[in-house]
């Protein structure tokens, strides 16, 4: 026989032992593997970290240190004339409320005769922050009934007292500390074993506008959260509209030549540019050029319009692209217009990846801080903007300028707002993301 | 085989529907159909053979101006139909669609119900005056691609959830239902098993009552089962045109002869 000839030659080798070049390949797989999950690892690990470290050091910003006393409010020394004329209490600064609050909280110390053995009357008063005497006024100015009467008052303690019941501040550093003192603290701790004093969920820090450097106790988000939200607006109402038609135009319509060449290389640079670029356009275009207000959300949301368009673009055209010519030659087949088999095939089977491009858009545009510090929007605003449309023309802070801002300031109490920010701007991009994926859900259909 | 049918199978028909004259077809550099000239039948299936690459699809979708979709694609020439120049400045390509029906070589149901794949010409082009006009329509159209009675309980199930042959039938009673005077085909059933072949092959014969049938094919059995008049391309240019027993039996060209003895193809 021919054939044994051929093979009787060399023994056959068996399949039960692997020949070095099998191994070898194998060994790379192997490798490969390991490779990649490492990678993983390495990246599970550090969004790990990431989290803790916002985490614990954030989740601080949502809890907040409060006094409860009774307040006096002395018609003595609020409203001189007795004839609660709104303009004469205007005129009665928060210096007098603050000793009025003083006052109270001395009187409520004796009451509970908590022992002042070494306190100077000066730890007592600077217990309380600074921006509770401007709340105290802002209560009574709303309703000038409560003077003379003794109110029962939720105040703001100052911000080292805060940190003390949030590990931030220790006896030690206390007594290292000018802006507290252990005795302070011994205080404080008296306090609240009376009661007065409890570490409260903070509500305030989601409503409250930005503080000034010396009350980090008061400072809030509620002004960033709301300019954030008035530029999505703006983006969403620009940005996606103006990048869906240029994308169909591009893909469906536009003839293919140099011009729509130089379009979409153009379109893909744009994509890559720094985003502070994009500041210095908005700053020389809609401040300088057209005039628009500084710091407003509507000049921070044609920035980000601008920022955004290409990421949509790109995202919708990869969409349009997806959807198979088939569906596109099935609708022309029947005598459909280019637009019908357009609008009634082709994008509702885009739709998912549209959305979702859209939507990462918005989320990197959200996150964006360069291009708004060179618009103003890093301004300190203490007014909230009115509704839209007024409101987009008024001065607002955005959540990553915040974040930026914060993290300028020497109080460390600010890190802990700013870590709070962080968060708050996570469970946005979360949420945005999350809609992503159930929009998905919804329109995904195959074919 | 029943291709001894074709024996039997005459042309009655003289009517001419569609006449091209002197097409050039340019992809680009790529010269693509060379001065074809042709004339097609009404109520008359005409077959397209030739290798790959001969131009038949190209020259297939001249006549719905499916070429209009391609940038690069240029034709010259006249193609009429009904005497009137298909390719004239004032034609408006998607009411000519709408005349001259086109079926795809790989089913395309759109990813919507039965009923509204049916549905979607005639909706466009405001053939039904209210619902009930729109299901006479529908159930006529599914009718006449044989698919009625394997869908008619299921209307609302999606359009891609039908087998191959099923989603081919249905992409015929959906170019049915425009109405059209014809109906391109281009390669039917090239993505089917040989029983779902055989049901179109068996519909393309019913349609010819109807319309005037084009389809191109691959395979020259297929040409020769359905087809009373067989054009057989090569390399852009249109050898032989003729009666599809002449060309089968008795083919004048030699190229014609290579390819259907399969020395070439």
């Amino acid at each position: 026989m021919s054939d044994a000839t051929l093979h009787g030659a060399q023994p056959r080798p068996s399949l039960l032992v692997a020949d070095p070049r099998t191994r070898k390949r194998n060994a790379a797989e192997a490798r490969f593997r390991a490779y990649g999950l490492g990678a993983i690892v390495i990246s599970m690990v550090m969004l790990v970290i990431l989290l803790f470290t916002i985490l614990t050091g954030g989740l601080g910003a949502f809890r907040q240190t409060y006094l409860e006393i009774p307040v006096t409010l002395d018609a003595a020394q609020l409203d001189k004339t007795g004839n609660r004329d709104p303009a004469d209490l205007r005129k009665v600064l928060t210096l007098t409320y603050g000793k009025i609050l003083q006052q109270s909280l001395e009187q409520a110390i004796a009451d509970k005769g908590i022992a002042i053995a070494d306190l100077s009357a000066k730890d007592v008063s600077n217990l309380i922050s600074k921006e509770a005497s401007a709340q105290l006024r802002n209560r009574v100015l709303a309703d000038p009934e409560l003077i003379g009467q003794t109110v029962e008052a939720r105040v703001l303690v100052n911000g080292r007292v805060d940190g003390y019941y949030k590990g931030r501040v220790s006896m030690e550093s206390a007594a290292r500390d000018a802006n507290t003192s252990p005795a302070q603290l011994q205080l404080a701790d008296a306090l609240k074993a009376q009661g007065m004093l409890a570490t409260q969920w903070n509500w305030s820090f989601l409503t409250s506008p930005d503080a000034s450097d010396q009350r980090p106790e008061a400072a809030g988000v509620g002004i960033a959260i709301l300019g954030s939200l008035y530029m999505m607006l703006v983006v969403l109402v620009l940005a996606v509209p103006i990048g869906v038609a240029a994308s169909i135009y591009l893909e469906e319509f536009a003839p293919r030549n140099r011009w729509t060449d130089i379009i979409e290389v153009n379109i893909s640079n744009l994509a890559a540019v720094p985003s502070i670029v994009f500041g210095i356009l908005g700053l020389a275009a809609f401040i300088n050029f057209a005039g628009l207000p500084q710091s407003a959300p509507i000049v921070g949301g044609l920035v980000l319009t601008l920022m955004t368009l290409p990421t949509i673009i790109i995202a919708t055209r990869a969409a349009l692209k997806a959807v198979p010519p088939s569906i596109r030659d099935a609708a022309l087949g029947v005598g459909a217009s280019r637009m019908q088999s357009v609008f009634h095939h082709v994008l509702p089977l885009a739709m998912p990846g549209i959305l979702t491009g859209t939507i990462i858009g918005l989320a990197q545009a959200l996150g964006e801080t360069a291009p708004l510090l060179l618009i103003g929007m890093v301004a300190f605003v203490k007014n909230f903007p009115s509704a839209p449309p007024d409101g987009l023309f008024e001065p607002a802070s955005a959540l990553p300028v915040q974040v930026y801002n914060w993290t300028q300031r020497a109080d460390p109490a600010f890190i802990e707002r700013a870590s709070g920010a962080i968060i708050v701007l996570l469970v946005f991009l979360l949420c945005m993301n999350l809609l992503a994926i159930l929009l998905r859900r919804k329109f995904e259909r195959r074919w | 085989m029943n291709d001894m049918r074709l024996l039997e199978r005459s042309v009655d028909q003289t009517e001419i529907k569609i006449s091209a004259r002197d097409v050039q077809v340019w992809y680009g550099e790529k010269h693509a159909i060379k001065d074809v000239n042709v004339d097609l039948l009404d109520k008359t299936v005409t077959a397209f053979i030739g290798p790959s690459g001969c131009g038949k699809s190209t020259f297939l979708r001249c006549l719905n101006r499916m070429n209009d979709t391609i940038d690069i694609s240029r034709v010259e020439g006249k193609i009429t139909l009904d005497g009137e120049d298909i390719y004239d400045r004032r034609v408006d390509p998607v009411q000519l669609r709408a005349r001259v029906g086109m079926v795809f070589q790989k089913p395309n149901p759109f990813p919507k119900s039965i009923y509204d794949n049916v549905a979607y010409g005639p909706r466009i082009h405001g053939l039904a005056r209210n619902r009930a006009e729109l299901d006479e329509i529908v159930e006529k159209s599914l009718r006449g691609a044989a698919l009625w009675n394997e869908v008619k309980d299921r209307l609302s199930d999606p359009g891609t959830g039908l087998s191959g042959g099923q989603q081919q039938r249905l992409c015929i009673a959906r170019a049915v239902a425009t109405q059209p005077e014809v109906l391109l085909m281009d390669e039917p059933c090239s993505a089917l098993d040989p029983i779902a072949t055989s049901q179109i092959e068996e519909l393309i014969d019913q349609l010819r009552a109807e319309f005037s049938v084009v389809i191109v094919t691959h395979s020259m059995q297929q040409a020769a089962r359905v087809s009373q008049k067989t054009a057989f391309f090569h390399l852009g240019n249109l050898v032989e045109y003729g009666n599809t027993d002449d060309i089968f039996t008795n083919p004048r060209d030699p190229r014609t002869e290579s390819y259907i003895s399969g020395r070439i193809g």
